[in-house]
């Protein structure tokens, strides 16, 4: 029996992690290695023999990210600058409106408050394409059509559902006394919440962002049909790329997509802790 | 400074200033939308703009005589019913097989659950590579033990299943994630009383295990398969949005819409996904608020 479970989690293990040790692998090879029909499995740093089954590594992908590849008007880069901007920027105003919301439903008495917090919740639900439509109409008459603005408040109001409900787990967590005792040393209610609040929320204003961040960065739907010549994120770009008759330029496309998967990985550490309430919507605390 | 202790009216207006910005967004984006497209879905509004005329319900009725439609829900409902279980299966199985403490178990855990954070658009595009008939990587090592060529990206039969493998690889994580969550909270002492009554294993797991964990299992099931429902990011990496095989409600709505520019339709299409969505939702949200009402008395 304990075998058996030894060999079930070995099993799945490399089945979920060898893909993922391919994406590296694939990303250091010459264009010809990468779809070659005997499979290229043993890298090498030195000279390697054509018909065996090792590679050499040369970090062509990488350098050659800056190019221009048919499916695209401009180089990768281009394209992750515009999701670092659209996901930052989107990511602050959803946790500085959300931490603010997920206050006041926390320490005020609010008429219909649980109804509120289940229609923010419920926003979440709605699938990208149904909204998109209507958001594009009113888009056009707004000129946000094809802009990082349009993206942005797009991503802040679909982030928001998740960053109200993690705050107000975190902010429920913190003892109301704290802030009562500010309130009787005649602080304003502003002031506590700026001095009090504010530094004991960080922590989880830092998993919130988190969060935010890989669901803007990760997001395809409204960024794909909402643009398509400014704004195109990271996501967009790849997609476009398939167009191309030659087929994938796969080593360059790895490279960009390890690029871009890099700080999703090292921000998944960070916040390893938090996952559960991350996915959870914050009701499912450890 | 003067201490102001007595809630007054001030405090008052206080709390819309905290709340107000995030439901004001809320309902530009998502309220104001989904009334303006059902004004639209009466419509033959089309993508490029220009006048459109009120066609009253002639949109519903096509949808419901358009035999793609049924197709495209026969698509998903299996797609989401066979995604849902098999995650939720594999998930619960790893979730108990790594509950026990053993060396590594954070960085494994951790390690594990990486797929599931990643974008869907792209790690689909990167799994066309994988999955290659001719040279993928999955094909050369059956191959190599003897078994067929199935070709995953081409053959009608198995496009869907391949859609449904990078799905598995991504989310049944999840299903793990929350199933080691409803393991650890159960409390130690009744497995400590079932060693003494010398239950048997399976009785152990049936009796106590299962029923303790459902809850959250519960939960996991319904996040999932709302979030399957929309599944349109790696089908439109795997085949694109007009393939028959394959072609979920997410993807024939992009179809309609951004490809044959039929908006009007498109909103009337959309609504009917809403239905189906708010229902599951609206389970998902009664749910949890049971969850969490009960562990608010505990």
């Amino acid at each position: 029996m304990r075998y058996l479970r030894l060999l079930f989690v070995a099993g799945y293990f490399c089945l979920a992690v060898l893909p993922l040790v391919w994406l590296v692998g694939t990303s250091f090879k010459e264009r010809a290695d990468s779809i070659s029909v005997r499979a290229k499995w043993l890298p090498s740093l030195g000279p390697v023999q054509a018909e065996g089954p090792a590679f050499q590594v040369n970090a062509e992908g990488y350098r050659q990210l800056n190019q221009v590849y048919t499916g695209a008007a401009h180089t990768f880069y281009h394209y992750l600058g515009n999701s670092i901007l659209i996901g930052v920027l989107s990511t602050l105003a959803s946790v500085v409106i959300g931490t603010c919301a997920a206050y006041g439903f926390s320490r005020f008495r609010i008429g219909g408050a649980r109804d509120w917090l289940f229609f923010i919740l419920s926003t979440r639900f709605l699938p990208p394409l149904a909204v998109v439509v209507p958001v594009l109409m009113m888009y056009r008459e707004f000129d946000l059509q094809n802009s990082h603005l349009g993206l942005i408040l797009l991503y802040t109001s679909f982030n928001l559902s998740l960053a109200v409900w993690l705050m107000k787990g975190f902010i429920d967590d913190i003892p109301r006394a704290y802030e009562e005792a500010a309130l009787v040393d005649g602080y304003t209610r502003l002031q506590a919440f700026r001095l009090i609040i504010i530094p004991r929320a960080a922590p989880g204003m830092a998993v919130t962002a988190v969060f935010c961040l890989i669901s803007a960065w990760n997001e395809y739907g409204f960024a794909m049909t909402l643009n398509n010549q400014e704004a195109v994120t990271v996501p967009v770009y790849f997609a476009g790329l398939q167009g191309n008759v030659q087929g994938l330029p796969w080593p360059q496309v790895t490279a960009g997509v390890l690029l871009f998967v890099v700080p999703i990985v090292v921000f998944t550490v960070l916040v390893r802790r938090h996952l559960l309430r991350g996915v959870t919507f914050g009701t499912v605390k450890q | 400074m003067t201490p102001d202790r007595k809630p007054g009216r001030r405090r008052d207006y206080m709390k819309y200033g905290f709340v107000g910005p995030a439901l004001l967004l809320l309902i530009a984006m998502n309220i104001f939308p989904l009334l303006y497209s059902i004004v639209l879905s009466f419509t033959n509004a089309d993508l490029v703009g220009g006048d459109s005329r009120w066609v009253g319900g002639l949109n519903y009725k096509f949808v419901f005589r358009f035999s793609q439609y049924a197709q495209a829900l026969r698509t998903t409902a299996l797609f989401v019913g066979l995604a849902v279980a098999i995650e939720l299966v594999l998930g619960f199985a790893l979730a108990l097989a790594l509950k026990p403490r053993f060396v590594g178990k954070t960085w494994i855990l951790t390690l594990l659950l990486i797929p599931m954070m990643l974008p869907q658009a792209v790690m689909g595009l990167y799994w066309k590579l994988v999955l290659n008939g001719h040279y993928g990587i999955v094909n050369q090592v059956l191959a190599a033990i003897g078994v067929g060529q199935p070709q995953w990206l081409t053959d009608p039969d198995l496009k869907l299943l391949s859609i449904l493998a990078v799905d598995v690889w991504m989310w049944t994580p999840f299903m793990m994630l929350i199933g080691l969550a409803a393991l650890n909270a159960i409390p130690g002492h009744l497995y400590e009383a079932a060693a003494i009554d010398r239950a048997r294993p399976w009785a152990v797991f049936r009796r106590i295990t299962l029923p303790l964990c459902a809850p959250l299992l519960g939960l996991a099931v319904l996040l999932r398969a709302t979030d399957a429902l929309k599944q349109f990011d790696l089908v439109m990496a795997i085949t694109g949005p007009n393939d028959p095989a394959t072609q979920t409600l997410s993807a024939l709505l992009y179809q309609v819409v951004f490809r044959d520019g039929k908006v009007g339709l498109g909103t009337a299409y959309s609504y009917i996904i809403l239905v189906l969505v708010i229902a599951l939702a609206s389970a998902f949200l009664r749910y949890m608020d049971r969850l969490q009402r009960r562990e608010a008395s505990p």
